[in-house]
């Protein structure tokens, strides 16, 4: 029985088809809202679906200079990384590797999403192709500009959260826990004790802040998608893929979106019900939020940063606003 | 799965990523293809995305009379196009290289070097035109990915 929940967990309710209806969902509404934005009519709802559809039915072509087994492998590993972070998150309370392992998820989302850009990283050098070369070390430097602040949020949220439940758990049990906490459940525990998501508290609502100006670059969407300027550089990391590989890491870049606003959602937005329908209703509304505010707004209203622009930002404006929540929270407000 | 290949054949016609070559044009194409993926005729309802890379295109969009220099450009890009694709040429220039006939740096038409699926005509061909022969090769493009899984 236990092997059978195991494996409706994995592959159904949160696992692999619940992650990728999720993702489609969230892609086609928000090229369909940019299009909106822009007054036009846009793609259909189900753009994306045909995109990768499209891209599977394709040749595969191999350049000749390229490291084949590398150039194939590289947007496997991207994808099965992508979608085991998924596992990780909590969907309207249950996920689907949390009973089991629920000590430091958050420490293994960020390995996990870095991984992914590293593979980006490896398909793009194994290419051969100069243009690649260039989107390779533009991904290099997102990757430094946006880690920094990303890991400030966390430490922010695993320590507020962390200190809330030693205070609850003295009171209770008298017993003392650690202090910081990096497991997706406690946090979402902690909210659900309280009652207020952890953006009602004044002191983490800079690490929000910058958590949503971290997600689109995490992601590489368009105003922060300098690895894959397409009018610069030829599409960058990806100039040489076609067919199969490319439709991965299409598919890569869409399970990442839902992954980056599950995050947001699992961090600062977690709403538990007694319900479960009504949890996930709610997750989907809240990830499609976090979706249109940190993504198809920037998408539609700026044009594409230049590389130094993006790292200026993400080392100053975002990582102060991360460590403002830092030290507020580490000093107890 | 022949369910798998039917959705994935009409998927071909319904996401067309737009590569486009200008083989020598004087920009009055060129604009007026810009002008097509614009709001006021929005040819992302259909699917399109100008894309970057040849490797990723279904429809090369070709303006310009393929002048010398631009010659082996067109053909190395084109082989670089995976199949299944299209060929569109826009404006006259391509299909009959226009008021430039005759001169010693054109080498068109580009059915010289090409299979052209859809020629869309004027100088400069409207955007109306470009979107109504962008909707022609998706039905060409389906048509060809059926004989290609056939094969």
């Amino acid at each position: 029985m236990t092997v059978i929940l195991m494996l409706v967990k994995i592959f159904l309710f949160p696992g692999l088809l619940f992650t990728l209806l999720v993702s489609l969902w969230l892609a086609g509404i928000d090229r369909r809202l940019v299009a909106r934005m822009q007054r036009r009519v846009g793609p259909p709802l189900l753009q994306p679906w045909y995109d990768y559809l499209k891209c599977c039915g394709k040749e595969t072509i191999i350049p000749r200079k390229a490291n084949k087994r590398v150039f194939l492998a590289a947007p496997l590993l991207g994808l099965a990384s992508v979608l085991v972070t998924a596992m990780l998150l909590p969907v309207g309370g249950i996920s689907v590797f949390s009973g089991l392992t629920g000590a430091a998820d958050l420490v293994v989302i960020l390995y996990l999403l870095t991984f992914a850009s590293v593979t980006l990283i490896v398909g793009a050098a194994a290419s051969g192709s100069p243009f690649a070369g260039v989107g390779l070390s533009r991904e290099m430097v997102a990757m430094i500009s946006y880690e920094l602040p990303f890991v400030l949020v966390i430490l922010a949220v695993g320590r507020a959260a962390g200190q809330g439940l030693n205070e609850i758990s003295q009171i209770l049990l008298g017993a003392e826990g650690m202090g910081v906490t990096f497991s997706l459940a406690d946090i979402a525990a902690y909210q659900q004790l309280t009652g207020l998501p952890l953006i009602a508290r004044l002191s983490l609502i800079p690490a929000a802040i910058a958590m949503l100006f971290v997600i689109p670059c995490e992601v590489g969407q368009q105003p922060l998608d300098i690895d894959e300027a397409e009018t610069e550089i030829c599409e960058g990391v990806l100039a040489e893929y076609s067919g199969r590989p490319l439709a991965r890491f299409k598919l890569m870049h869409l399970i990442k979106m839902y992954v980056m606003s599950g995050l947001f959602v699992a961090m600062f937005l977690h709403i538990e019900t007694g319900i479960l329908v009504l949890n996930v209703l709610i997750y989907l509304v809240l990830c499609t939020l976090v979706t249109f505010v940190s993504m198809t707004v920037p998408h539609a209203i700026m044009a594409r940063l230049k590389v130094e622009q993006v790292f200026k930002f993400y080392w100053t404006f975002v990582t102060a606003l991360a460590l403002i929540s830092l030290i507020l929270v580490w000093c107890g407000v | 799965m022949s369910f798998v290949q039917n959705m994935i054949d009409d998927a071909m016609s319904k996401s067309l990523w737009l590569f486009h070559v200008n083989a020598g044009s004087c920009n009055g194409c060129d604009i007026e293809i810009v002008a097509t993926l614009t709001p006021r005729f929005d040819a992302e309802r259909l699917g399109c995305k100008l894309c970057g890379s040849p490797r990723q295109a279904d429809i090369i969009l070709v303006s310009g009379p393929i002048t010398l220099q631009s010659r082996d450009r067109l053909i190395r890009t084109l082989a670089q196009v995976p199949e299944p694709y299209c060929v569109v040429s826009v404006g006259s220039c391509p299909c009959s290289g226009n008021v430039f006939k005759g001169s010693y740096a054109v080498c068109g038409p580009l059915d010289k070097y090409c299979h052209v699926d859809v020629s869309v005509a004027g100088c400069a061909a409207k955007p109306e035109a470009i979107v109504a022969g962008i909707a022609q090769a998706a039905a060409i493009l389906k048509e060809k990915r059926k004989k290609m899984v056939r094969r």
